[in-house]
Order: C-alpha cells, then structure tokens, then sequence
C-alpha cells in the first residue's frame, strides 16, 4: 500500500495524478486505462477540495491511498469536512449527462460523479459526519 | 512537470478570438481561465474558438467552463468552436455528451 497526504488545496491535486501515474505504469496497465485513473482520482480529489474544511477553518488535509494488486489497483481518496451531496449527482453510467438537452438547460456542475463512474470499474462513496471516502477500483485489462 | 504548466495563448485575426490552450486544466487554473475568457466571450463582432492541440489533460471543471461558455454564447447568439482536440480529450467530451454540441472549426484561420 502507498499512501499520499496532500494539504485541501487544488495545486497538489496534480501531485495526486503524477504519484498515480508513477504507480500505474509499474503495473501492466495500458495507456488508456492509466489515463482514465489520472481523471477519476482527480474527481475525487476535486470534490474532497470543494467540500473540505477551508484554510479558515483551519484547513484539511486529503489521503489518497494506492493499493496496488495482480488484477488491478484501488485507490481511496478520503477527506475530513462536510460530506458532498450525491443528490447532485446526474450519474448514470449508461447516458452521457449532456445529451438531448437544450444549450441553455445544459447542467454546468455534477459531471466529476459521472466521469468517476464511467472511467473506473468499482465506485464506492462513504460519506460519515467526520468526512467522505471515495473508493475506486479500475482492473487491468486481459 | 513544469513544462506541462498550464498556458493560454490568445491570437486575434479579422474574425475570430482564438485562445489556445496548453498543460493541465484542472481544478487550480480554474480562476485563470476564466479571467481570460471574460473579455472575449461576450463579444460578438468575432468567432470565439478554443484550440486544443496542446491540452494534456481535461477534467469536469475544464468540460464545466466549456459548457457554461458555450450556454452563455448560445444565449447571444455567437458562436464557439472547439479545434484540434486531442484523442483523450475527444473521450472525455464523447462520455460526457458535450461533443454533440460543439462545432469543430477545422478551417485555418489567417
């Protein structure tokens, strides 16, 4: 297992994407799937930014766990600070979030749920009262 | 790391706004982004068009900017065009949806 801690701030999020990458390509994982690991961590790291505790409020930091295995790696991004709404979410695995909508109905927001969903294999989100917990798994492909 | 910063270069031609886009448009260039996009994305005397070629990287804050600019041109009548994106990028924009609303601008503009 390798851990990472990142203060609750949007410049270290690509830190996060920079240590996957590094763990990822030691793996036998393909350049597309490493690619869609470095956007759906980034979503989760993006959404534990937004949601966390601000520097006001004396900040919070952002763990990001890899767990590398034979068929694949999971990755846990867990946060401190009010739980994000997954009422927001427009998650549906199977339809494109943006389509059959009129330009000015389009919805701006929700789509980092979606693209987690779509890009990995497994999505779990846990949200407690102390924080929310994002567990991601993505399998190498045969 | 740092050759992949993120960058906007702007070009003006008689018709169009171009702003070309490189590195990484996450979460933290946000505030950039959209500070460039302020003054052009209400004129309507020119094109506004987002040339990729040089993006590496896109998430749902970079495809959210893309949909708010596009609601907010669509909303006066301009237009936006989006070339030169990169295959990843393409992906993103095809799981999305958003690719059915954006019009691709091929022709060079000089």
């Amino acid at each position: 297992m390798i851990r990472l801690q990142i203060p609750s701030h949007a410049d270290y999020i690509e830190i996060v994407r920079v240590c996957l990458y590094g763990i990822a390509s030691k793996l036998s994982f393909s350049y597309e799937d490493i690619e869609d690991m470095k956007v759906a961590v980034s979503e989760a790291c993006t959404n534990a930014v937004l949601h966390g505790r601000t520097q006001d409020d004396g900040g919070s930091l952002i763990d990001v766990c890899f767990q590398p295995s034979e068929a694949g790696m999971t990755v846990i991004v867990k946060n401190e600070g009010e739980p994000f709404e997954h009422s927001e979410s427009i998650a549906d695995e199977n339809t494109p979030p943006l389509q059959g909508i009129e330009i000015s109905e389009l919805p701006v927001g929700g789509l980092g749920i979606y693209l987690m969903e779509a890009l990995m294999d497994e999505v779990t989100v846990q949200s407690t009262d102390s924080g929310t917990e994002v567990i991601m798994t993505k399998y190498i492909s045969q | 790391m740092k050759q992949q910063h993120f960058q906007i270069e702007q070009t003006e031609t008689n018709d169009s706004y171009i702003l070309s886009l490189s590195g990484e448009l996450d979460l933290s260039v946000v505030t950039q982004l959209r500070a460039a996009l302020e003054p052009v994305m209400e004129r309507t005397d020119r094109a506004l068009v987002l040339n990729l070629r040089d993006l590496k990287y896109i998430d749902s804050t970079g495809i959210g900017i893309i949909v708010s600019v596009l609601k907010y041109r669509d909303g006066i009548n301009a237009s936006l065009s989006v070339q030169e994106i990169p295959p990843t990028i393409q992906r993103l924009f095809d799981l999305t949806g958003i690719s059915g609303y954006l019009t691709e601008g091929t022709e060079q503009q000089t």
